[in-house]
């Protein structure tokens, strides 16, 4: 069983939209010791083996309103990222049912999307489409986008030319502009030079004191407690 | 641009997605190579020469205009064979995007397959315009005849067709099933190497004895190069009345590709 400890920090108004809904989400992971072969699937058969299970989240059920800002703790292997992936879509759960409103965008490795022989320009029409945004949108925000990765010139040239520094705010900069419904926030981190960072935290904070919804997994319970108005806590029993 | 047909957003956002992958496939393929886009056709025109050097020379295939018959075949070929290669471990090489953004999956299999396709169309154009021009120029066809030699290769159309279902469907199924399984990337390419003996580019069916040759339509690639041989070439197909089995074959295969990747891409985030 997965517990979820809740704690309201301060009752921050939020409308009675139901825009996360987990009902009886459980999530199961197959323990492979080395990577998955055939022949090692056809021994285990042999040798009549079940498979070895694990399993991650058991029974959650979870309603996030529209506006909430919520905190997730928890020791290691607990399932936070688990439970996170499963909002945001990219794993599915083994039994339950997640539902989901408008756009989700989660704020972890920001230039998994880049392509190194591509020009900035090109990569934020990518990126910014394995996000979510449509075509349209992008266009729209393009000047914005680049304004605010303070590349400059760069943009014409291709991305190997690029310092990790411009990358990362490139990549930030296009996942901030996709102007998410939720907000996704794996340990929040601190990228680029000093002037960078304080940009960004303060366009994170702009984002947090806006209408998404958010939430945020980290294990510095104090920054949790600041920017959220819900604490859940995960255990395994 | 008009937008003929009125798309729902979630399709139009799909098109854009699929084709800004595409066209990365396209330009970084090429970016850095000096040549460019001349690899395109120098690639099979290289193998062509030396293919046909060996099997005129060395070991003589009976087979009128041998070179143009072997560059009909390579570059359907070449497309179904460097697809399947490079899709098949795909998705476990773009884990760390599979990991970290919700995006249609199969983006990934689509766009590498078409930016082979573009590839592949650029290369049968530049073909098929010059062997009209060698109708019309060294051959001096009449008008007629020119008519009815272009009206033949219109087939190059279902050719086309069939051809792009068969590697979409087969490398959704690799691909799929690479990700829990990566022995198949192994197979894959093993196989990818014996298939092409097993299909009529370097030969012509006919060359074989008779009771074997239907064993070949069990293979759709015979079906697929056949036609190009046809459209091309003017070659008839050996075995008219087994391009069905080609059709059923490609079509349940297409079929169980979309099934099987609707039921493991759920999960790929799981085994990556």
């Amino acid at each position: 069983m997965t517990i979820l400890e809740e704690k309201i920090i301060r009752n921050r108004k939020h409308t009675n939209d139901v825009v996360i809904s987990l009902s009886d989400i459980s999530k199961k992971y197959i323990i492979t010791h080395e990577k998955p072969t055939l022949v090692e699937d056809v021994s285990r058969i042999l040798r009549f083996q079940k498979k070895e299970e694990y399993w991650a989240l058991q029974n959650v059920n979870l309603k996030i309103y529209k506006g909430e800002k919520v905190g997730f703790y928890g020791p290691n292997g607990v399932g936070k990222t688990t439970l996170l992936k499963i909002i945001a879509g990219i794993s599915a759960p083994t039994l339950g049912r997640v539902s989901t409103k408008g756009r989700i965008i989660s704020l972890i490795d920001l230039e998994a999307g880049f392509h190194p022989d591509l020009t900035g320009q090109e990569n934020i029409f990518l990126n910014g489409l394995i996000i979510g945004m449509s075509k349209d949108e992008i266009e729209r925000k393009f000047k914005k986008i680049v304004s605010f990765a303070g590349i400059g010139d760069f943009i014409t040239a291709p991305l190997y030319t690029y310092s990790s520094g411009m990358k990362l705010r490139l990549g930030f900069s296009v996942a901030i502009h996709g102007q998410p419904d939720i907000l996704l926030l794996d340990e929040i981190m601190g990228m680029g030079d000093e002037d960078f960072q304080k940009k960004s935290q303060v366009k994170i904070k702009e984002i947090i004191g806006s209408e998404a919804t958010i939430l945020m997994v980290s294990h510095q319970i104090d920054y949790l407690q600041k920017y959220s108005n819900r604490l859940i806590g995960l255990k395994n029993l | 641009m008009k937008k003929i047909i009125k798309l729902s957003k979630k399709q139009r956002y799909w098109l854009d997605f699929v084709s800004a992958m595409t066209q990365k496939e396209i330009k970084a393929r090429y970016k850095r190579a000096t040549f460019g886009f001349l690899w395109l056709v120098l690639n099979p025109l290289l193998q062509m020469l030396v293919m046909g050097f060996v099997f005129q020379f060395f070991v003589p295939v009976r087979v009128d205009n041998y070179f143009l018959f072997l560059f009909a075949g390579l570059l359907p070929w070449n497309f179904f064979a460097q697809s399947l290669t490079k899709t098949t471990p795909a998705f476990f090489y773009e884990r760390n995007l599979i990991k970290k953004a919700k995006f249609p999956r199969e983006g990934i299999i689509l766009s590498i397959i078409f930016s082979n396709l573009f590839h592949f169309l650029i290369a049968l154009i530049l073909l098929m315009i010059a062997l009209i021009g060698d109708k019309l120029l060294i051959e001096s066809y009449t008008f007629m005849q020119l008519i009815n030699y272009a009206l033949r290769m219109l087939w190059v159309f279902p050719a086309i067709l069939l051809l792009l279902l068969f590697t979409i469907g087969l490398s959704l199924i690799t691909s799929s099933l690479n990700v829990k399984f990566r022995d198949i990337n192994f197979i894959v390419s093993l196989a990818v190497m014996l298939w092409f003996y097993a299909t009529p580019v370097i030969y012509a069916l006919n060359l074989l004895p008779e009771f074997i040759q239907p064993l070949f339509y069990l293979n759709p690639m015979t079906t697929v190069v056949e036609m190009f041989h046809y459209a091309l070439m003017g070659l008839p197909m050996t075995m008219m009345n087994f391009v069905w089995v080609a059709i059923v074959l490609i079509i349940a295969i297409f079929y169980f590709g979309i099934k099987i990747f609707n039921k493991e891409s759920k999960n790929f985030d799981d085994w990556l």
